[in-house]
């Protein structure tokens, strides 16, 4: 565990003698990201399996919404040299489809589910990826898609409570409905940073 | 034989969590299975996106139920990693002592959940009451028994409350000398035995190729393959402590692995509260109001060891208040979701609780 730092450099070493590294980010001694040319992706997981690599810890995907692109991200793990590999790929927004890397990983099947479901990413390869995993009877684009809203998702799913009046007063004290309300907008106009 | 179709889940004492094994069984034995979570989906990843960083902290505990602080903790450590945070030295040793108990609370809990699938309520009962000694401790020191929302990025949100390792000590104490009783009441009872011998194996290339890290993996490749020896996190390359290893997996290893932890997760306690220094707890991580914190931008991946294996969180921040994008990676995603679809069928239909049980498969964690 002493030499984990010479670890980075090995394997960052090993990586860029022979493939093509758009960008190189060391996080630190047991961290490294790789980001690649989507060509790139499957032969580079297999060169790290080969060379010890040989868990897949983390597959999902990220929106970057004003590049219009999808950001794909496979962490990959070895034990006998502890680094974690981030390997990134940007790929189209409009037509995400990434070859699936089953044969490579085989446990990346329910993440690639799961990323389709989430995302919208296809994975053609995957036998099952279009099966639904979570989300029953989903009917609305990907939610966690950035243009995703879930205000506007819940309100034209469902009916629209309204109390106008507040419940009965016993007391006969005076309604507190439009305190509470104010109070609400209040804490909305925290959340979203102060905006007014 | 007909084929038919059974249900695991979500009311079945065999099944811990919202979640369902739909198995096809022939006689009792299964011939097709497969896991269908979602029944507990909360929407946490885009909920995280949506709230500032500080606020998280109230959301991250809930992702897993009965484990809550790796939770705060791979997200803390996340938070930290962006910042090139050093946090105080006393924070370290109260993170290890609450991530400690924790594990003592769960492994204990999934060791009583051992009597439900194999009908020995007893053993449940006084795992549950040694759980609750536990979360009476939590609630000195954080103010909750179940989620604690106290390991917070920069440190812990306060100090040890004055008096506690008394309690600690004692209740450690009273685990220890009832050690060999928790032993003859599940892993040595015949009936227990006859159950879990044997059953359930889970070779080395299964764990490569499912990807099973935790104690499933380490009782099948015969290394000491824990975060917690890899790479230490916290101050876990300070304290002396064993990993119980093996060489062949089965239900009863795997069960046998959880009790050798238990010993160890008390000896580092111990040496936390000996060797815990004075001084701050926690260090600010911004300036200002802490909702208008901000992190600078980049990407990282920080995991911690659960007592299900690697439990970690992909966290994106691109220089804003808010986090731009969370992601949660489920120690019971291999063993749960692919594990059942795969290795499962050619079981019998009562082994089918005992993977659940003895793999460690957290639904709330799945779902998300």
């Amino acid at each position: 565990m002493t030499n984990s730092m010479n670890n980075v450099e090995f394997i960052s070493n090993l990586v860029e003698n022979s493939y093509k590294i758009v960008k190189k980010e060391v996080v630190d001694q047991y961290q490294v990201s790789f980001v690649v040319e989507k060509e790139d992706v499957h032969s580079l997981l297999s060169f790290l399996k080969t060379n010890g690599w040989k868990q897949l810890s983390y597959l999902s995907a990220i929106d970057w919404i004003d590049d219009n692109k999808f950001e794909l991200v496979y962490i990959v793990f070895n034990w006998d040299k502890p680094v974690y590999i981030q390997i990134r790929t940007l790929i189209d927004r409009d037509n995400p489809v990434m070859n699936s890397i089953l044969p490579v990983f085989p446990g990346c099947k329910y993440y690639e589910r799961e990323a389709h479901e989430f995302f919208g990413i296809k994975f053609p390869g995957n036998p099952d990826f279009e099966k639904q995993l979570i989300l029953e009877n989903w009917d609305d684009m990907p939610p966690l898609r950035k243009d995703f809203d879930p205000r506007a998702y819940s309100d034209s799913k469902f009916a629209k409570r309204e109390y106008t009046e507040d419940f009965v007063n016993l007391n006969g004290q005076k309604s507190k409905q439009k305190e509470r309300e104010l109070q609400k907008e209040n804490i909305i106009k925290v959340r979203n940073g102060g905006k007014k | 034989m007909k084929e038919m179709k059974l249900f695991l889940g979500p009311q079945h004492p065999g099944m811990h969590g919202n979640a369902s094994v739909h198995m096809y069984v022939d006689g009792d034995i299964i011939k097709k299975s497969f896991l269908l979570p979602g029944m507990l989906h909360r929407g946490f990843e885009k909920g995280m996106e949506r709230h500032s960083w500080i606020n998280n902290i109230s959301l991250i505990p809930r992702v897993c139920v009965v484990e809550p602080d790796i939770n705060e903790m791979a997200f803390a450590m996340g938070v930290e990693k962006l910042l090139h945070l050093e946090i105080p030295e006393r924070a370290h040793y109260i993170r290890m002592i609450i991530l400690e108990l924790a594990r003592l609370s769960i492994h204990l809990m999934a060791y009583g959940g051992l009597g439900s699938p194999t009908g020995l309520y007893t053993l449940m009962y006084h795992a549950h009451a040694d759980r609750n000694t536990i979360l009476n401790i939590f609630e000195k020191i954080t103010g909750h028994r179940v989620y604690h929302m106290y390991i917070v990025p920069g440190g812990v949100r306060k100090d040890l409350p004055q008096g506690i390792e008394k309690d600690i000590h004692s209740f450690l104490d009273d685990l220890e000398s009832r050690y060999e009783e928790y032993r003859d009441l599940g892993i040595n009872n015949p009936t227990v035995l006859a159950r879990i011998t044997d059953t359930i194996m889970l070779p080395a290339e299964v764990v490569w190729e499912l990807g099973v890290t935790g104690i499933g993996m380490r009782s099948a490749v015969n290394k000491a393959y824990d975060l917690r020896k890899v790479m230490p996190y916290a101050r876990y390359d300070q304290i002396e402590f064993d990993v119980p290893i093996a060489g062949y997996s089965d239900a009863k290893t795997r069960v046998d692995c959880k009790l050798q932890e238990v010993v160890q997760s008390i000896g580092i306690i111990r040496q936390c509260l000996a060797k815990m220094p004075e001084g701050d707890v926690k260090v600010p991580i911004g300036r200002g109001q802490s909702m208008r914190w901000t992190v600078p931008s980049g990407h990282v991946y920080s995991a911690v060891e659960s007592s299900r294996g690697e439990f970690g969180y992909y966290i994106v921040s691109d220089g804003g208040t808010h986090p731009y994008r969370i992601g949660v990676r489920g120690a019971s995603y291999p063993q749960g979701l692919l594990g059942i679809e795969k290795y499962l069928p050619g079981t019998r239909l009562d082994d089918a609780a005992l993977w659940v049980d003895t793999m460690g498969v957290c639904s709330p964690e799945i779902d998300r």
